[in-house]
């Protein structure tokens, strides 16, 4: 399997903190990688840097084949991303900020596909709500179209289930795998460990900035380990 | 309460801090103070061609201007409450789950605001002229009594502006009432007595400076406490309206805009103007009631000015306030919002720049209005042409040293000091041309070469930077 994304000692340093340090990891195309770590342990930073919303300190990054240090603006242009937090402009309703986002990305015909991902994440009644006054649940599904909405060969997702009811939950979880079956990649950073086991086909531990453990997830399940189980040992022993 | 204070006063002095440093930030109270202590050796100077009064109400009328700019917490009201408070780490969010009112939040932050204006501008300012008091044979007792009108000049202008925003974000129909009301008293007072008798009782502080009497320090007092407790009895920081359904304008109004590059950018600052109701409110309190303000008091200066003085001045004035309409603009959202799409972040600004040149009708509309009452319509393109050449440089200058976070970075001691040092002279010297001759009022637009200049490097800095997402 060719890799669609790579890092080679990626570091990050905040003066004495070093938030991401010297990780090296490879993501095959249509995996859904779930990069895990507690609080604070450099999976957002990850992210940024994949994107090249911040710029690493040392260390190389590729998005597929495309410098994530030196061309973020077109690593943005091929992923889709959906943001640790869920804040989308405030004074644009949702089907403004949908076509804002299909303006920026010149996708056509945007509001058939509005229309489907409204009906699909099922808030269609509020397409016409500014996103101020939209609740965290509805925010988070209007983040989750935005990222989709081009249908891109890998998206790099931040917590994307978070405020998400159990029955919406399942839905997205249900398209992650069909999206990644149809040959697309998935780069999922969470600290919800039971989602990463129940969809997630590799996974990766970071802790403290320290790449900890690059593994399967289906390795784990034939030895009959628990995530969570694996994760937690893992931590105590580092 | 006292505790929740304390804490937010240390968490803004922190969040200063932590942007551009502490030596940085503690500066800038330190510049304050060093402009006035110089400015006061040239109290003997300005006086020697200027009226006690009318040296009073200059001086006074600065500081009011700067509580009617501070003032405006009412038309932001909800609004204000989520940006900054809707930032999870933020004392007051969390403060939000404790069995504290929201008015009582408001209130605890009102007061923090004008204590930390009031630290980093008034004190400075007026300990700058107590300590060069023995220098220029001045008694300690002048000082003193400045340091006293000048924090009540201040504090009027905040609580007036604090009762009006409040009563506009109520209803747009009262403000004007309110407004109309104050503008039919000013005028009738002025015909009956003088303009000077009514200025007098409007700008009460300086009078109490000329004539000090405890009467007027009491009514002064009054006055303030009235009107802020009137402004916090209008303010609301609940949104009661029920959910709105609103028309997607995005796609027609980047239709119509489609001749620029970033239109789509530049059609959501106008739906944030629109929507917010800041574009509005702003233009108000920002913008036509500070220049007011100014014209009012250049009226009573106009003796010391050419013919064209007035005009000229309020053009170079305007063109300084014009540009902050950029701070408006970069205050909606954060860029956070849509930083992970693929864009620039001198696409953004550069987006923000298009809107503020359509929003430069505002300043335009203005002087045609100076030009038409004060006589001086032959000298109107004059006026325009240094009022735009003016605010285009200050953008400039903004963007190359704010980026898209002028709000915050002006507290930076370092880009003040930048940004006073180079907007000085310029404005000096663009006075003292147009004093000369009107004519000479067109050779500001030389200036448009240096904005295009510093417009340019400011996109490729910022472009540079590591954005941390302010």
């Amino acid at each position: 399997m060719a890799s669609v994304i790579r890092t080679d000692n990626l570091t990050k340093t905040y003066g004495e903190l070093r938030a991401v340090d010297s990780v090296s990891l490879s993501v095959e195309k249509g995996s859904l990688f779930g990069l895990l770590g507690p609080n604070g342990s450099g999976k957002t930073t990850m992210i940024k840097m994949l994107t090249g919303q911040i710029k690493a300190t040392s260390g190389s990054a590729e998005v597929l084949g495309h410098d994530s240090l030196k061309d973020g603006i077109k690593v943005r242009e091929v992923v889709g991303i959906i943001p640790e937090q869920e804040t989308p402009p405030s004074f644009l309703t949702s089907s403004e900020y949908l076509s804002f986002v299909a303006k920026i990305r010149n996708i056509e015909g945007i509001e058939k596909k509005a229309d489907w991902w409204f009906d699909y994440l099922d808030f269609a009644d509020k397409k016409d709500v500014l996103c101020k006054d939209l609740s965290r649940g509805t925010r988070q599904k209007l983040m989750f179209a935005q990222a989709f909405l081009h249908n891109p060969e890998i998206a790099l997702i931040d917590e994307p289930l978070i405020n998400l009811d159990p029955v919406m939950q399942r839905k997205v979880k249900n398209f992650l795998k069909d999206y990644v079956k149809a040959g697309n990649t998935i780069f999922l950073s969470t600290h919800i460990l039971e989602i990463a086991e129940d969809i997630c086909t590799d996974f990766a531990i970071l802790h403290k900035g320290k790449l900890l453990h690059t593994g399967k997830v289906g390795e784990l399940k034939e030895k009959g380990v628990h995530l969570d189980d694996f994760f937690m040992d893992l931590l105590e022993r580092s | 309460m006292l505790t929740l204070f304390k804490a937010m006063f240390k968490e803004e002095w922190r969040m200063h801090s932590t942007l551009f440093g502490n030596l940085n930030f503690a500066l800038f109270p330190v510049l304050i103070f060093a402009i006035a202590f110089m400015g006061a050796f040239l109290l003997p100077l300005v006086h020697n061609m200027m009226d006690t009064f009318i040296l009073s109400i200059v001086v006074h009328a600065q500081f009011l201007l700067m509580g009617v700019m501070v003032g405006s917490f009412g038309i932001l009201g909800k609004e204000v409450m989520n940006r900054r408070f809707g930032q999870s780490s933020l004392i007051a969010y969390s403060a939000r789950s404790l069995p504290v009112s929201e008015r009582i939040l408001f209130l605890n932050f009102v007061v923090k605001d004008i204590l930390y204006y009031f630290i980093l501008w008034v004190l400075p300012f007026c300990m700058g002229f107590l300590i060069a008091a023995p220098f220029i044979n001045l008694s300690i007792f002048w000082p003193l009594l400045l340091f006293l009108t000048i924090s009540l000049a201040f504090l009027t202008g905040l609580c007036v502006v604090f009762l009006l925003s409040s009563v506009y974000a109520v209803s747009k129909r009262a403000l004007y009432l309110v407004l109309s009301l104050i503008l039919v008293a000013f005028a009738v007072v002025s015909i009956l007595y003088s303009p000077v008798f009514a200025l007098s009782y409007l700008l009460l502080p300086a009078n109490l400076f000329v004539s000090f009497s405890y009467s007027g320090l009491l009514i002064s007092l009054l006055l303030i406490f009235v009107l802020f407790f009137l402004s916090v009895v209008f303010y609301s920081p609940y949104d009661t309206s029920s959910e709105k359904h609103y028309k997607n304008l995005l796609n027609s109004w980047s239709e119509k805009l489609s001749f620029l590059k970033d239109s789509t950018l530049v059609a959501k600052d106008f739906i944030d103007l629109y929507r917010s109701g800041i574009g509005i409110g702003q233009t108000i309190f920002s913008f036509i009631l500070p220049l007011c303000l100014i014209w009012l008091v250049m009226s009573f200066v106009n003796q010391f000015l050419p013919q064209t003085g007035i005009l000229f001045t309020l053009a170079v004035v305007s063109g300084v306030i014009a540009s902050t309409i950029y701070t408006w603009l970069t205050e909606f959202d954060s860029i956070s919002a849509y930083y992970f799409l693929p864009l620039r972040l001198s696409s953004v600004i550069s987006a923000k720049a298009k809107t503020f040149t359509v929003l430069q009708a505002v300043p335009v509309i203005f002087l045609a209005v100076v030009a038409v009452i004060s006589g001086g319509i032959g000298f109107f393109l004059n006026s325009v042409v240094l009022c735009l050449s003016v605010s285009f440089f200050e953008l400039a200058l903004m963007v190359r040293l704010c980026g898209l976070s002028p709000g915050t970075m002006i507290y930076n001691v370092r880009v003040f000091l930048v940004y006073i040092l180079v907007t000085g002279p310029v404005i000096l010297v663009l006075l003292g041309l147009t004093f000369i001759s009107p004519a000479l009022a067109y050779l500001s637009a030389l200036m448009l070469i240096p904005a295009w200049l510093m417009m340019k490097s400011g996109f490729k800095k910022w472009d540079s930077e590591d954005f941390t997402g302010l």
